[in-house]
């Protein structure tokens, strides 16, 4: 059948068993070990981490302790398997989700190349339905007659410690994106299937500090930086000081705090920290400043992101609470949220649920245009590319296209904002009112077939570059495409952990392709009241027209 | 712990050669410490970038902006990254404790990158 099909696309179809080494696999899958080595895993939480959040919430964290990935023993307390099947028949008492995907799963492969870690690693157990089935396995050989009573035939599996070492390996090389579940043809949503077996390596305390650290942080200070609110102040008015030698406007609007104010502003925290986020939010302040919208910024609240959401849902939840607990206190009537991936995917799933609802607050309704965002009815939050495309599309914001033309812009769609709540209009508007040069990328490569830039869930950090580099290959192939045929120089995004990930994946696989969001072009084409001419952009970079 | 020796004496670093005591700094440990990896003889601008890292973070406890810097010390846009290549580099060279929570990554050697959990 496969021949015929090669025949048909005059293509050659490799016959070898496998494509990365030749060898015949001679074991069924879950014989193979899963093998540590360093560059394949992320650093384990320190102890005083794992306490802090085992103080917080008694029960969920494990034991603190000092534990090495790569030795035998990683000090699980003695009953570990007795928590996990626990823990597992918990969530399928709760989660009804979690039971139809264990079951329902048909084994069709529709999902097995849509993985972007499959693509980049070759690696068959991150073929979704794979990285399920080291679930699944166990799932049957406790919650299934068939399993209980025919064992491994009927592909059930005891849980061991080598089951264990298995799920820290491919829950943390899934990047919860959904792309496969876009194509499958039951919805399984294989990330709820990594968030589940992420929770359950939590409740013995097998965890990664990139994770733990950030939550623990915007826990205690409002951020995953631990930024102090003195901090977060000093930083988002120095970009005052940048925006004013960009356009030679003093911004008078921006605040802290500030109880009364119309709308309460949440931005993930890198935005005032890191390069290119700084960039983008310049962009954010000066659209408000342009307006003149009645907002404020809090800092207690100073954290779009939540890393809970990569570890158990009573983090997550309690670390979205601040936003509706300062909401409250400054009495405003809505909540506008910046660019973040995540962020987005907690408020537009879980928040309503899990912290709402928000009877306080108001029907967002946009006070230059007067539209009313009822599709923020449950969650009165709306995001600010949506505030921002409607503005344009009234007619209210003064743009001067031509700013952005040294730019040759593509969009990349977060995962979360594209497949988590269906935004991929209006960043696009935006983009084509703000720059004559846009061009998208494969279609099979955006929209809610967009691929993850392979960093995602808490997987940024330094030590799996090589991970990294290849779960956001197909990623960057497509940017690549895009820079060959039209000169992209721009990747442009509305996520923060996007902004940071994609230029060193550009670093590495498309040097010449810079990483922006999209409200820095904004920014870059708003033509302030009071500007002197423009010479920079907000980087500092001439204008078309200004170089030399 | 190992010990780093200077002009003045010797101080207590750790395996990643960040200085275990803040209140052990001085210049000569800073050129010390620059030397450890693998830079020559800090000169003044670097010097005024390490003095400056010192104050802002005795004040804000965090790693500022890099435009921040330069601009307080009137040197140009890009003045860590030109200077020290790796600015996590001018951190430790100004003995101050390693960063938890971000870091500043490269792929090639001669950029480098600021990543941060968001």
């Amino acid at each position: 059948m496969a021949d015929t099909k090669a025949a048909e696309m005059k293509v050659k179809v490799v016959k070898e068993p496998s494509l990365m080494t030749g060898a015949v696999p001679t074991r069924d899958w879950w014989d193979v070990e899963a093998i540590f080595k360093p560059g394949n895993y992320c650093y384990p939480a320190k102890k005083s981490i794992a306490e802090y959040h085992g103080k917080n919430l008694p029960g969920l964290f494990g034991e603190p302790r000092d534990w090495e990935i790569e030795s035998d023993d990683w000090q699980l307390p003695e009953n570990w398997k007795e928590i996990i099947i626990n823990g597992i028949k918990e969530r399928l008492d709760k989660f009804r989700s979690l039971k139809i995907f264990m079951d329902c799963c048909v084994r069709c492969g529709a999902c097995a190349d849509k993985c972007h870690f499959f693509l980049g690693t070759g690696d068959p157990k991150n073929m979704p339905v794979l990285r399920a089935e080291l679930f699944r396995s166990v799932y049957r050989n406790d919650f299934t007659t068939a399993g209980r009573i025919l064992g491994e035939i009927a592909g059930a599996r005891p849980m061991t410690f080598k089951v264990l070492k298995e799920w820290f390996m491919y829950f943390y090389q899934c990047t919860e994106c959904r792309r496969c579940s876009v194509f499958c043809p039951y919805g399984i949503d294989t990330a709820e299937v990594t968030m589940m077996g992420r929770e359950l390596l939590h409740l013995v305390g097998v965890n990664t500090n990139w994770i733990l650290e950030p939550a623990a942080n915007s826990n205690r200070t409002g951020n995953h930086l631990g930024l102090q609110p003195h901090t977060f102040k000093e930083n988002a008015e120095f970009l005052i000081d940048d925006i004013e030698d960009a356009t030679g406007v003093r911004l008078q609007n921006l605040n802290f705090n500030r109880k009364g104010a119309e709308v309460l502003f949440i931005i993930p925290s890198a935005d005032v920290f890191a390069d290119p986020g700084i960039f983008t939010f310049m962009g954010y302040i000066m659209l408000f400043e342009h307006i003149g919208l009645d907002y404020t910024i809090s800092t207690y609240a100073s954290e779009g992101g939540n890393f809970g959401l990569f570890t158990h849902n009573s983090l997550m939840k309690k670390l979205n609470a601040k936003m509706y607990a300062e909401a409250k206190r400054l009495g405003v009537k809505w909540i506008l949220g910046g660019e973040c991936g995540h962020m987005w995917r907690v408020i537009h799933q879980y928040m309503n649920t899990m912290n709402g609802p928000a009877d306080f607050l108001e029907m967002p309704k946009s006070p230059i245009t007067g539209t009313v965002f009822d599709n923020a009815a449950a969650t009165k939050m709306v995001h600010i590319s949506e505030f921002t495309a409607d503005l344009i599309h009234h007619g209210k914001l003064k743009i001067d296209k031509s700013r952005n033309d040294n730019q040759i812009v593509t969009f990349h769609d977060s995962c979360n904002t594209a497949r988590g709540m269906g935004l991929m209009e209006e960043p696009r508007y935006i983009l084509n009112s703000v720059c004559n040069n846009f061009h998208e990328m494969p279609e099979n490569t955006i929209r809610d077939k967009t691929f993850c830039c392979g960093s995602g869930t808490g997987l940024n950090t330094g030590e799996i570059m090589d991970l990294r580099m290849r779960a956001g290959l197909p990623r960057a192939n497509a940017v690549k495409y895009v820079a060959e045929r039209h000169g992209v120089n721009m990747l442009s995004c509305v996520c923060a952990i996007d902004r940071a990930t994609l230029l060193a994946l550009n670093q590495y696989w498309n040097p010449e392709v810079q990483v922006c969001g999209v409200s820095e072009l904004v920014g870059n084409a708003l033509i302030m009241e009071g500007e002197k001419e423009r010479e920079t952009d907000l980087r500092g970079e001439p204008l078309p027209g200004m170089e030399g | 712990m190992p010990q780093l020796t200077y002009a003045g004496g010797s101080v207590e670093i750790d395996d990643q050669g960040y200085l275990v005591n803040l209140a052990d700094w001085n210049e000569d440990v800073a050129q010390a410490v620059a030397t450890r990896e693998g830079m020559d003889q800090l000169d003044e601008a670097m010097l005024e970038v390490i003095r400056f890292l010192r104050s802002y973070y005795q004040k804000f406890n965090a790693f500022p902006i890099l435009n921040y810097v330069c601009k307080n010390i009137h040197q140009p846009r890009n003045c860590v990254s030109d200077e020290f290549i790796n600015p996590e580099k001018a951190w430790k060279i100004a003995g101050l404790p390693k960063m938890e929570g971000f870091h500043f990554i490269s792929t090639d050697g001669r950029h480098y990158v600021m990543e941060a959990p968001s």
